[in-house]
């Protein structure tokens, strides 16, 4: 018999929108249910691969300097509109001046405080490009990393014991991270997993600090550049590399934990790295 | 306007043509900045996609008007993709990038508004009231559309795996 809460009241948990008693209801109801546990999985399978194979298709080069071209041209038409209004030619610098682009709200003041059509143009390409470029990489780690909070998920190796933890990922994952336990600065070594993502096997280790978990992601240095630190869906992921692998923790916890986990990590691994 | 490239897939979806998608873009952030004083609230995104939304209903309106009828998607890749495994095998590239063409396809192949709101669920990750508000239905019609978009997708996905298990390469 299929079960009643399969279907849209299950995609509204796994689309965040059901409110917290009820989502913990579901996360109950998933824990006790194998038919919606598999529905979840597809769904999460589905978004990633939509979000993998169609989430590239921004904007091109071509498009951004033809619709800054666009606005440098709309935005010359205002001010010559606002020179009609003071009916009479100011002085040059003032026509630069934002009271003089009456119908310019601040949100587009970066984009038409530029001089000519050049700065107008470099100042709408870095404003259109710097915060959407969406990163696969941010994706994959924030969904590996919510995909393990689900229930049996989130370990495949539990130990607390760093000599265990370890030589299992040289059997499960392409890689094999350092390994520590710091339950003595309160980031306690729960275990760990193979992730998939990155098209690696890549090794997860698994802290807990308090209430949070902490996924580390280690995956081989494809000798690109990482990216700098950033939070996604309200998730921090903090980038660094040791030798020639790289590292993501990836959680809920404040900024100042991560990086301490980080510093933790860091530090342990020159001290103790083997050959 | 930080959500450029948002826009463009968004308007890619719609058209379904990389020039019609750049012509709506371009509209849209044009009536975006003679409009921003229109704006409530913070939720610039789903703002911003709603007036590419309209943009690309009033153009394509337009183009009828003129008698102008667009071609159709590409039809004569199906052919070409019948031919190439789909097997899930994540090791491989060459898989994988089948797979995408796969799932670009049966997306393309979804009725309009299917496609629509499963490409601002899943690729712009827009809540149930900020796609309600895009794509100009009740939120309880976001709910059951959705639901019924990753059914169909799904299904065919699954159905298009099943079909070629051991496709010759």
């Amino acid at each position: 018999m299929p079960c009643a809460e399969t279907g849209s009241r299950l995609e509204a948990y796994f689309d965040g929108e059901l409110d917290a008693l009820s989502a913990a209801e579901m996360e109950r109801h998933i824990g006790e249910c194998a038919e919606c546990r598999g529905a979840l999985e597809d769904l999460e399978k589905l978004r990633r691969s939509l979000r993998r194979d169609l989430g590239f298709d921004g904007a091109t080069p071509e498009l951004r300097s033809r619709v800054a071209a666009a606005l440098d041209r709309e935005t010359a038409l205002d001010r010559e509109a606002a020179l009609d209004r003071e009916g009479a030619l100011p002085p040059p610098r003032s026509r630069l001046a934002p009271g003089s682009v009456t119908r310019a709200p601040a949100f587009w003041r970066g984009v038409i405080a530029g001089t000519g059509g050049v700065a107008v143009v470099a100042s709408a390409v870095l404003l259109f490009a710097a915060p959407v470029a969406i990163n696969p990489l941010f994706n994959d780690l924030v969904n590996a990393h919510v995909r393990s909070l689900m229930p049996a998920h989130l370990i495949d190796v539990e130990s607390t014991d760093r000599h265990t933890v370890k030589p299992w990922f040289a059997g499960h994952a392409d890689v094999s991270p350092a390994v520590f336990d710091f339950a003595a600065e309160g980031y306690r070594l729960v275990g760990g997993r193979a992730d998939y993502f990155d098209r690696q096997r890549a090794a997860v280790v698994v802290y807990q600090h308090g209430a949070h978990i902490i996924n580390v992601f280690s995956w081989a240095d494809d000798h690109g550049s990482l990216p700098n630190d950033t939070t996604r869906s309200g998730w921090h992921l903090a980038f660094w590399r040791t030798g020639n692998l790289n590292y993501c923790a990836v959680s809920d916890t404040g900024w100042d934990e991560l990086m301490k986990l980080q510093s933790l990590i860091k530090d342990a691994g020159d001290g103790a790295r083997t050959p | 306007m930080p959500h450029l490239d948002a826009a463009h897939r968004f308007a890619r979806w719609l058209t379904r043509s990389p020039s019609d998608a750049d012509d709506v873009v371009q509209e849209a952030v044009l009536r975006a900045y003679r409009g921003f004083h229109g704006l409530r609230g913070s939720d610039v995104k789903a703002w911003f996609l709603a007036i590419v939304k309209n943009c690309h209903l009033t153009m394509a309106t337009q183009a009828r008007g003129r008698g102008y009828v667009p071609l159709p998607p590409e039809t004569d890749e199906r052919d070409g993709y019948a031919m190439v495994a789909t097997t899930p095998g994540p090791e491989s590239a060459s898989i994988r990038r089948d797979e995408e063409r796969t799932l670009a396809r049966l997306m393309a192949a979804l009725p309009d508004e299917h496609r629509e709101v499963l490409i601002l669920r899943e690729i712009e990750e827009l809540g149930y009231r900020e796609i309600a508000a895009v794509a100009d239905i009740p939120i309880g019609t976001v709910m059951s559309r959705l639901a019924r978009a990753r059914a169909a997708l799904k299904e065919r996905w699954m159905a298009e795996l099943e079909e070629q298990p051991d496709a010759v390469r």
